[in-house]
């Protein structure tokens, strides 16, 4: 593996122009996943045509290092303003937006550097070592009833964590799961929920939603504390976290890359459901749990370790199997077939170069994570410094317009304002936003898996419950739901 | 009663009607798919019994508690909590304007375009936000515009809308043309 690795690392520095290529695709995932609604999707689909004049290993490479970038990208804009970059940067916002209000964004931007950087980093090094092995374990294991199930615990784990009560925590991945349910059910395409609007045959997107209840609302509660003369900004502090205090959350970044490298292979999950389930599981364990939410580090460290680690973990179904497991690696089989390649079991033996020069290219990049995160850092913490009167329009504008191009229609921004109007009055009234945001992101899938896994256990449950991963999942996700119905019933005021 | 305010009932009766309405317009779309047992509406149906549970639920909680938040509830952030505290009419006026302000914008954008409504948006949002200092407001405004403009229009070439109504569809044809040429101009 070692020398297979320098073999790569070689082919990667020892060519200038792969070289530079590696750069570009490191600063573009970081920008455009910076930049809110336009992502790294948006630079891979611009830069797909190119990738024809590139070789194979060049071409699969860049969007290899843009995928590892751009989940990193997406935390600053979401610790700064409250505006995730991407869905998995979402959870990052709990505590990372906090944070900043506390005069503590140095610390969550460098908690969020440090953790990306670890959880790619394990990621790659675990996806050099075990990318045959683990992707055999996977195609024999995992199907649609185990990714129902993981979708099942995952929101049992969401409904547990924010919203004044568990009953509120409840409506709110409710009020998500049924917005989903909006477009044309997964299985026959009938229209659901359409009211009229044939935009809306296509469903609510993400896109819209996420930016709506985080950003949107997020502006509308400044300008309620603006009109009420309680408006006050952030303090800026250059200040990083402290090795005692990243040291402290060892074990919240060990088990976060477990978890993010787990969710990581399931083809679908990736890394959104790697970090909510990382922000979680971190919340579960914690000793201090009522302080998630008001700018606890170990949720920056949680969430940013687990959707880091998921990005090396999606690359074994894709490599391994050619299976893609997202968006970002169903471009990457488009550049496979440009090429003539088919991603597989086969392209280990016919193209082991291009798969180490992959490897080597995601490891460097996670590592770059961590030098040109903490330069970027310094310069962009004076964003803060910006007054909000003129912040504010830009990040509507940059918003609205994020929401648009995703499928050019108006619907979609009426869509994100509305949804920051209602995210503003559900967080007055003790609603919780991630939960709503993980039903629309979780939904769609959970329908989609659930279908295709009864169908598959011709609607026996006890063969559905047969299959163990199932079985463990149902169970944790069970428990999870009886014991806050449970402590609702016992519920006492705080 | 126990502990039931108005504004408990109000809330509680927003989310019955939104289970009800969902359930109702359930049966638009009630066909049975071949291949699958439990058709077009089996999911969203459960999801709103479940949410006609929940609801339940948090009424009779609210029953018991009002609106006290359960105790060691995680990931509530202190910001979530500014429903308490008086407001003047001015400051409830200057909300309501900053959640319309949006909304306008997003209903203008299909006739007037991306180009022509943004400006004025800014100026806007710039003038709810309290600053009054004309040099500033365009200075701001221009600064923006600008920087929107280089980045989804000349480097993204992302296209934005353009407005279905005369003289707003001239202008966004115009700055698009400006566009053109100037990229024409090869600077490289």
């Amino acid at each position: 593996m070692i020398e297979n690795f320098l073999l790569g690392s070689s082919a990667l520095f020892g060519d200038p122009y792969t070289l530079a290529i590696f750069v570009f695709g490191v600063l573009g995932g970081m920008l455009f996943g910076a930049i809110p609604g336009v992502s790294m999707l948006t630079l891979a689909a611009i830069l797909l045509p190119f990738t024809a004049s590139l070789t194979p290993a060049q071409g699969v490479m860049l969007f290899a290092v843009i995928y590892c970038t751009g989940t990193y990208g997406g935390a600053i804009t979401a610790i700064l303003f409250n505006i995730p970059g991407a869905p998995e940067n979402a959870p990052t916002a709990f505590d990372g937006y906090p944070m900043t209000r506390k005069g503590l964004a140095g610390k969550a931007v460098g908690a969020a550097v440090l953790c990306s950087a670890i959880g790619g980093v394990a990621s790659a090094l675990v996806m050099m070592a075990a990318t045959e092995p683990l992707a055999k374990w996977a195609i024999r294991n995992i199907g649609p009833p185990e990714i129902f199930a993981l979708v099942f615990f995952g929101l049992a784990v969401a409904s547990s964590v924010g919203g004044r009560t568990i009953w509120k925590g409840w409506m709110s991945v409710a009020l998500g799961l049924i917005i989903a349910t909006i477009g044309q059910d997964p299985v026959g395409g009938i229209d659901r929920f359409n009211f009229g609007f044939s935009d809306l045959a296509a469903g609510i997107a993400f896109v819209p939603a996420i930016l709506g209840f985080f950003a949107v609302s997020e502006i509308f509660v400044q300008a309620e504390k603006t009109a009420r003369g309680r408006y006050e900004a952030p303090p800026v502090n250059m200040e990083f976290p402290s090795f005692f205090e990243l040291w402290q959350q060892k074990i919240a970044v060990i088990r976060s890359v477990f978890v993010g490298f787990f969710c990581g292979i399931l083809p679908g999950i990736g890394a959104t459901l790697a970090a909510f389930m990382g922000y979680g599981e971190a919340v579960r364990w914690s000793k201090n749990k009522e302080s998630f939410g008001k700018g606890n580090i170990e949720g920056v460290i949680s969430s940013e370790t687990a959707n880091n680690a998921a990005t090396g973990a999606a690359m074994i179904p894709l490599l391994a199997l050619g299976l893609p497991g997202g968006a970002l690696t169903a471009m990457m089989v488009a550049v496979f077939q440009m090429h003539d390649l088919e991603p597989g079991p086969l392209v280990f033996y016919n193209s082991p170069d291009l798969i180490w020069v992959v490897f080597a290219a995601m490891f460097y990049a996670n590592l770059s994570i961590l030098f040109i995160g903490i330069l970027e850092t310094k310069t962009i913490l004076y964003l803060l410094k910006i007054p909000f009167q003129f912040l504010a329009p830009l990040i509507l504008l940059l918003a609205s317009i994020g929401s648009y191009i995703g499928r050019g229609l108006v619907l979609d921004v009426m869509v994100m304002f509305g949804a920051g109007i209602i995210g503003f009055l559900l967080r007055r009234s003790g609603y919780s936003i991630p939960g709503i945001v993980l039903g629309i992101i979780l939904g769609k899938i959970g329908e989609q898996n659930f279908a295709q896994g009864m169908q598959m256990v011709h609607y026996d449950l006890f063969d559905y419950l047969s299959r163990p991963v199932c079985l463990i999942l149902i169970i944790a996700g069970t428990l999870t739901l009886a014991s806050g119905l449970h402590k609702a019933f016992k519920a006492n005021p705080a | 009663m126990g502990n039931l305010k108005n504004s408990h009932l109000i809330e509680g009766t927003i989310w019955l009607t939104i289970v009800l309405v969902f359930f109702a317009f359930t049966y638009d779309f009630n066909q049975p798919i071949e291949i699958y047992k439990f058709g077009a509406t089996g999911w969203p149906r459960v999801i709103l019994g479940i949410l006609l549970f929940v609801t339940l639920g948090n009424l009779f909680h609210q029953y018991r508690f009002g609106s006290a938040a359960q105790s060691g509830r995680v990931g509530i952030s202190d910001d979530d909590d500014e429903a308490d505290g008086t407001t003047s009419i001015g400051a409830v006026l200057k909300i309501i304007a900053v959640l319309g302000t949006p909304f306008l914008y997003a209903l203008s954008l299909k006739p007037a375009g991306f180009y022509f409504a943004t400006p004025f948006f800014i100026v806007f949002i710039i003038l709810l936000f309290g600053e009054r200092r004309p040099r500033w407001i365009i200075s701001i405004t221009l600064l923006i515009y600008a920087l929107l403009l280089f980045l989804f229009m000349m480097v993204l070439n992302a296209p934005l809308p353009q407005g279905n109504v005369s003289p707003f569809y001239d202008y966004s044809a115009f700055i698009l043309r400006m566009n053109s040429q100037f990229q024409q101009l090869d600077l490289w």
